[in-house]
């Protein structure tokens, strides 16, 4: 027995596909999971997190009711210098010097403060962080065996494949999709791919990625890739790498050699590998 | 059909009206087609309706309203003899017919009149019936000029008759099914609503002996007609104004003789674009030489689309991921293989094809709704509550259009309105 979820939520598809012995309603409830991590993180509608923005552009703190950003805020702080700062959803090009460091979070109080106006576009982020949420969704109603994507950038896997064994995946080459850039086997793990380059990263429309040192703009055509329990992480952790330097990219990677990879197809941009090689 | 299977559908057809406004939402976004159809049991002398204007769709109106369970036809009246001969030969020889709407007027016996003239003659007739003494039905559009569709509502508050205009998309089953499917936040906010009617034909009549082409192809005529914006736009003007609740703020467009070039004077193409608070759009086209997308009111949310007039809404669904589907092929046969999946994110920019869902069909008797609510409205003495504010703001609209045509800039919401 399998069951196949699509629909639409943070201007992307997702996909649910679940194997093995499932509740019939299994697929709704994680499907909400996903939309509601939407609702509430969303900036392209009102939301928890617009509401939020109002109070810390105009330099107020903000009590944070809702408990599924509260959560986001929670492991953004926790994480924040895991990814030795690199992953900033405060950072903003438009208005240097904002960012995660002007921030407090009281987890506490459920309040958040700015040291100055600043805004939080959470990206990538809620993807995986929806994508924790429908699998835990998924693990309190029995589901042991589950495949989940959000717009091929965010993918979550649960238990084994339904044959047996991990779950093996490929990371097509944006460059050259018929090659892999890398060939992997999941159990129960998040992975997060982070790119400059791929027709995605061509949409209309679509946001850069920004340095949080400077605000500068990712221009190098590269590709991230990292793996963690939490998808939450994984999508930190990519967001990281895509804009790190040369030092900070071999720091991050040395840390997990084996879940973190950074391709570089750009042969003037500041290499931290030489192209098409894997810094594993 | 016999009157008992009639009786069968017309209740059906109640209860889907019923059933489709039963929402909070809904009941408070229609009001008037849930008093019409909750109107019960219609018992009582009929309302007497003489009919002005028994051209095509006069001769519709009576059959229709002899289908209602609370209307007569009790008198018929059109200026061209042929077209009150046919209507004679649908009410029967006992039903007095007249040439003249006045002799019609001074030969009392009438509770309302029903028009289905020309543009031109709606709000003459409108002011010689209140004047009599009496309650109005008629066509939409309401008037030529905004002016009298002003006057047509001034003259029926200070005469306190009800005033009814006919839209019956107010009170089709579809429509208020997809009404009741928004207002559920199916489609999330509805934002843009691009609506068409498109026809291939010249639009002409034959001139039958004793007419000429003004009077038979009055349409085609700026004295008697806005053309496409009041004969058709109309509908889905009331349709746009309804499902976005609101009025316009303001609206540009263009307007040409494009391709009939036979001495019509209005337009054969239109493109307009009618703005509503908050960014929200109408966006409308309308001409005579292509029937390809038809008639049609896309109306478009961040989650879905409503087309009511295929019935069908529509989810944004995104396609399939190739690599997944796969997979889930692979799974099936016993073949674990490795699954290509990973890059930037995934954005949505094609339009998305799916056949999409019915909002449901049935025979459908609209038209007679209209009469049934009308005779109830015209025996309290009290409107259908809502209908008359969306007939005017419709009318508006496809009025304002064309001056927005005409003049080729964009002209704003006007801010003398009556109070509806
Ligand atoms: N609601 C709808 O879907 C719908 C559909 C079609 C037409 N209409 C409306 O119905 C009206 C009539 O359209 P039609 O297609 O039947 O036109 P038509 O030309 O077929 O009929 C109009 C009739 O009015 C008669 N007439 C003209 N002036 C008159 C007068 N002063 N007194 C008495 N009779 C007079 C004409 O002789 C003719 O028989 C228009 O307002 C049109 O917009 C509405």
């Amino acid at each position: 027995m399998s069951g196949v979820e699509r629909f639409a939520a943070m201007g992307t598809r997702v996909e649910l596909h679940l194997f093995g012995a499932t509740g019939s309603d299994a697929l709704a409830v994680a499907r909400r999971a996903i939309e509601a991590v939407d609702d509430a993180l969303t900036i392209h509608r009102p939301s928890a997190t617009t509401a939020l923005n109002a109070s810390l552009m105009a330099g107020r703190s903000h009590a944070v009711d809702d408990p599924l950003l509260l959560a986001a805020l929670i492991e953004i702080e926790a994480a924040h210098a895991l990814t030795l700062g690199l992953f900033d959803p405060a950072a903003d090009a438009a208005r240097p010097g904002a960012g995660w460091n002007a921030i407090r979070v009281d987890r506490d109080a459920a309040r958040i403060e700015a040291a100055r106006p600043l805004a939080l576009d959470f990206g990538g982020f809620g993807k995986g962080f929806a994508l924790d949420q429908a699998c835990d969704a998924l693990r309190a109603a029995g589901v042991a065996s589950a495949f989940l994507v959000a717009g091929e950038s965010s993918i979550a896997v649960m238990g084994e494949h339904p044959l047996g064994g991990g779950w093996p995946v490929a990371i097509p080459d944006p460059l050259a999709p018929d090659q892999s850039l890398v060939e992997l086997e999941l159990r129960d793990a998040a992975l997060s791919i982070s790119s400059t380059l791929g027709a995605g990263a061509e949409a209309p429309g679509r946001a850069p990625m920004i340095r949080p040192n400077d605000g500068s703009c990712v221009t190098a055509a590269r590709t991230a890739i990292a793996i963690d329990r939490r998808g939450s992480r994984a999508e930190m952790l990519s967001t990281a790498l895509l804009v790190a330097d040369a030092g900070q990219a071999m720091r991050l990677i040395a840390e997990a050699p084996a879940h973190r990879f950074l391709f570089n197809f750009s042969r003037t941009a500041a290499a931290v590998v030489q192209p098409r090689e894997v810094v594993a | 059909m016999t009157d008992k299977d009639f009786d069968f559908t017309r209740r059906a057809f109640l209860d889907g009206v019923l059933k489709a406004t039963a929402g909070a939402g809904v009941a408070a976004a229609a009001p008037w087609a849930v008093s019409a159809a909750s109107a019960a049991p219609l018992s009582g002398d009929r309302v007497r309706l003489g009919v002005i204007g028994t051209g095509d769709r006069g001769r519709t109106l009576i059959r229709n309203i002899l289908k209602t369970r609370n209307c007569a036809v009790a008198a018929v009246c059109d200026n061209f003899a042929p077209h009150l001969a046919k209507a004679q030969a649908i009410v029967g020889a006992n039903v007095p017919a007249f040439a003249d709407h006045r002799a019609m007027l001074d030969a009392r016996g009438l509770d309302a009149v029903v028009i289905a003239t020309p543009l031109d003659f709606h709000a003459p007739l409108a002011f010689d019936a209140f004047g009599a003494g009496l309650h109005v039905w008629c066509e939409k559009a309401m008037a030529r000029t905004i002016a009298d569709c002003s006057a047509m509502v001034k003259r029926s508050q200070d005469s306190a008759k009800v005033l009814q205009i006919g839209h019956q998309r107010m009170f089709h089953p579809t429509y208020l099914n997809a009404l009741k499917r928004v207002k559920a936040g199916e489609i999330g906010p509805v934002t843009q609503i691009r609506a068409s009617w498109h026809r291939n034909t010249s639009w002409r009549r034959p001139i039958p002996p004793g007419s000429t082409d003004r009077k038979i192809n009055w349409r085609l005529y700026r004295e008697a007609s806005a053309g496409l914006m009041t004969e058709l736009a109309t509908h889905q003007l009331q349709v746009g104004n309804w499902f976005l609740d609101a009025v316009p703020t303001r609206v540009i467009g263009s307007g040409s003789i494009c391709f009939w070039k036979d001495g019509r004077e209005v337009y054969d193409h239109v493109a307009l674009v009618y703005e509503y608070s908050d960014g929200r759009k109408f966006v409308y086209t309308s001409h005579l030489n292509n029937a390809r997308y038809g008639c049609e009111e896309q109306i478009q949310g961040s989650k879905g689309t409503i087309e009511p007039e295929l019935g069908r809404i529509y989810q944004e669904v995104p396609p399939k991921v190739l690599a997944l589907q796969r997979m889930q092929e692979d799974v099936k046969r016993g073949h674990k293989r490795t699954v290509p999946i990973g890059g930037a994110t995934w954005f949505p920019e094609l339009p998305v094809t799916t056949p999409g869902d019915s909002l449901g069909w049935g025979e459908y008797d609209e038209t007679m709704l209209q009469f049934e609510g009308f005779g109830e409205a015209v025996r309290a003495g009290k409107p259908l509550p809502g209908m008359l504010a969306q007939a005017y703001a419709a009318s508006v609209a496809s009025l304002l259009g064309e001056q927005a045509m005409d003049r080729g800039e964009a002209v704003t919401w006007p801010t003398d309105l009556i109070a509806v």
